[in-house]
């Protein structure tokens, strides 16, 4: 049967991605990054969002626990005023009802001990993993099983390259960065990430500048094998824009403008995004650097921004030249200065994509290639859409 | 609808009366009696419980129980829609059967699907009918804003064709997360109502809509999924397709057998393509008892037959099959051999009218 005889017509590439367009609240069943392990010291309590999960973090004797922010009693978030009154516990700070650190039982209640309740209601928990700095948090359904290694939710480890960038996990490795808040909806921010079409906003960065770099124009998948699928068994799922091979034209001169690429230092790493929406670029801001960004779902209109730095580092003098480098350079020039332009496009999407159905009005042009596969494979290999918080309740 | 007349409370009541248990998939048992003389559906209903049921006539099997033990009679003289293999497992239609001895019967739905006291009759608008082939319309509608409907994926709704005084029972193909969106397959048959209907509908008409209705719904099981589909029996297994991809969790496996009488008028391929891409567990088998295009690529045979010899090594597996009766009889026969125990067969059958 030839495509002109379906009645229905062919689908179109928006009905293939459509679970992708349902995630406004982020995709569950998944690790996400929730605080730097500097940020949660001994005894510290912190509360961070989600994909709609309120969730409380607790260090206790080195280990850190994540419940639910939400006191069973009335609702009250128990990071407002944090409280521990035992080691294995963390307390409301109403009524004193005191939850389990490993299981969220409830233990007891301050103003009531003898209460009916206790040993009877919980609060729910998330698994936790400290790996390279980083909080992570396993956000989804309380039944998920089995869990996914971290590994398989984090970008993949390059082998294929002379001088491969370091895997955030590695043994000898340099890692360090920042979070911030974006204000837009997580896919628009991650889009930007790979987006080959966006290097106009980077044309007159200090990096560029500062580092002499050639930036083209934009670049342009021109040939197959531009974009490569990333389907790890039982690892990450995404895409990869090969940059480095001839699949892609890189736009040098657009004469209709009078605008030609500055710099002599010509090269091009590759970029790519694995689900749930984490950005990996080889080489960058530096040879040998690489940066893998997050864009964690806060609600369905604000998102974590994650920057972060991996660097090769075999001793104590390396990582005393990489704090200075970090700190004098890495951060201001590529983290804040270049960074800031993204995120300022990215916030400047949101209107159009909240208050106007911008997923069904956008207007894609040829580079937009990457976005369309990376949206096709989110729709086919996330492991769950998130629900928003209200009609989670009313189930 | 055939129009049969509840057998009276007064008759009911009386020393012959036989105690009958119901037992609910989810562990929920109720006890009621009933009278020699009357319908176990009846009397059911009689005593404030509200078991699944539509036409209560015998024909559209809504009502169907299976003894566990005991003694169910069905009536003679009433187009019952049973198979004799079903019968033979147990299978009773409640609205046609008597109790000849305290019996134990068993519901392939939980306690919470009874019906509320209120059958539920309700207003929707038609939103627009599609084609994909000349053979079947999909007809969309809109259920009114300050309606509060909800169903499970699976179940059915009676469609009041405009005009007429005929009513036509249709799964949704859509899901409750969809809602006020509602969409069904409908099978065209030349000079049918709802098929002459639906040639000239226009979007914005009236309908009145009664339901949802059927037992015809997804149970819990972590096992593979078969799914038997034939012609627009379709319309309630991407429903429950879409459900499970929507659900929480890891997804089950699953393996959907869709057929149509033929390769020309073979419908929702690239619908069925579109599941296959988002659900990675999902293996499809699509087929046509009429191949005249070999460059189809579709099996020639039923859906049954796309099932194969091959047997399931899966203790949790359960079949979910809607289409004609002789498909659904040929599907529980394959399914039985291949393994699947016949408590985890549930099936929907379509008659065209």
């Amino acid at each position: 049967m030839s495509d002109g005889q379906r009645g229905s017509g062919a689908i179109s590439s928006r009905r293939q991605y459509a679970p992708y367009l349902e995630a406004d609240w982020g995709f569950k069943n998944t690790w996400y990054p929730a605080l730097f392990c500097s940020e949660l010291g001994e005894n510290g309590i912190k509360g961070v969002t989600i994909a709609g999960h309120d969730i409380v973090l607790r260090r206790s004797r080195g280990r850190a626990y994540a419940l639910r922010d939400r006191c069973a009693h009335r609702g009250v978030k128990l990071s407002l005023r944090p409280m521990c009154l035992t080691e294995d516990t963390l307390s409301c700070w109403y009524h004193g009802f005191t939850y389990a650190l490993e299981d969220g039982l409830l233990k007891t209640i301050v103003a009531s001990p003898d209460d009916p309740l206790i040993g009877k209601t919980r609060i729910r928990t998330y698994p936790v993993v400290e790996r390279a700095g980083i909080i992570f948090v396993f956000v989804g359904d309380e039944d998920y099983a089995p869990l996914p290694t971290l590994e398989a939710d984090l970008p993949i480890r390059i082998t294929d390259d002379d001088n491969p960038v370091p895997h955030i996990l590695d043994d000898q490795v340099y890692v360090r960065g920042i979070h911030r808040t974006g204000n837009s909806n997580w896919r628009l921010a991650a889009e930007n990430g790979f987006d080959p079409g966006h290097l106009l906003i980077h044309w007159d960065n200090q990096i560029v500048a500062a580092t002499d770099r050639k930036l083209a124009l934009g670049v342009e998948p021109v040939s197959e094998g531009a974009i490569r699928i990333i389907d790890e068994p039982d690892g990450p799922k995404g895409i990869m824009n090969m940059y480095n091979t001839r699949t892609y034209r890189f736009i040098m001169e657009n004469k209709a403008v009078n605008m030609r690429a500055r710099g002599r230092n010509a090269y091009y790493a590759r970029t790519s995004m694995v689900l749930p929406g984490i950005l990996l670029v080889e080489h960058w801001p530096i040879p040998g650097w690489a940066q893998y960004e997050w864009y964690v779902p806060t609600d369905d209109r604000h998102h974590e921004y994650w920057e972060i730095l991996v660097g090769h580092c075999r001793s104590e003098d390396e990582r005393r030249e990489a704090d200075y480098l970090y700190d004098s350079f890495l951060e201001p020039l590529a983290l804040r200065d270049f960074n800031d332009n993204d995120l300022f496009a990215r916030e400047a999407m949101q209107n159009f994509y909240e208050r106007e159905d911008g997923w069904n009005n956008e207007s894609l042009c040829a580079f937009d290639a990457a976005t369309v596969t990376w949206r096709k494979v989110a729709a086919r290999y996330n492991r769950g859409i998130q629900e928003p918080p209200d009609s989670a309740s009313r189930r | 609808m055939a129009a049969d007349e509840p057998a009276s409370a007064a008759r009911a009541a009386g020393a012959t009366a036989r105690r009958v248990t119901l037992q609910f998939e989810d562990g929920i048992e109720k006890e009621i009696e009933v009278g020699a003389d009357e319908f176990v559906l009846d009397a059911a209903l009689r005593q404030g419980i509200a078991l699944v049921h539509q036409c209560r006539s015998g024909s559209c099997s809504t009502c169907v129980g299976r003894v566990v033990s005991g003694s169910i009679e069905m009536v003679h003289g009433r187009a019952l829609s049973l198979l004799a293999a079903e019968i033979a497992e147990g299978a009773r239609l409640l609205c046609s059967s008597h109790a000849r001895a305290p019996s134990v019967v068993r519901l392939q739905y939980p306690s919470s699907l009874i019906y509320g006291d209120e059958r539920r009759n309700f207003e929707a608008r038609l939103t627009g009918v599609e084609w994909p082939v000349p053979s079947v319309a999909k007809l969309a509608i809109a259920v009114d804003r300050r309606t509060s409907i909800s169903f499970n994926a699976g179940q059915y709704v009676r469609i009041k064709v405009p005009g007429t005084e005929q009513w036509r029972s249709y799964s949704m193909c859509s899901t409750p997360r969809e809602l006020p969106k509602m969409e069904f397959l409908v099978r065209i048959i030349p000079g049918g109502v709802m098929s002459e209907f639906l040639r000239r509908a226009q979007p914005g008409e009236r309908l009145e809509v009664e339901g949802p209705l059927g037992a015809f719904i997804l149970h819990p099981g972590k096992g593979l999924h078969v799914f038997v589909a034939g012609g627009t029996g379709l319309a309630p297994i991407l429903a429950m397709i879409d459900e499970i991809r929507r659900a929480s969790g890891p997804k089950p496996k699953m393996l959907l057998s869709f057929g149509c009488a033929s390769d020309a008028n073979f419908f929702y391929r690239d619908e069925i393509e579109l599941r296959q891409w988002w659900i990675p567990q999902l293996e499809v088998r699509l087929s046509a008892d009429r191949v005249d295009d070999p460059a189809s690529a579709l099996l020639q045979g039923t859906p049954v037959d796309a099932l194969g010899a091959e047997s399931v090594n899966d203790a949790d597996a359960s079949a979910y099959l809607c289409g004609p009766p002789p498909m659904i009889e040929a599907a529980r026969r394959r399914l039985a051999e291949m393994g699947i125990p016949a408590e985890r067969i549930y099936a929907e059958r379509f008659v065209a009218s």
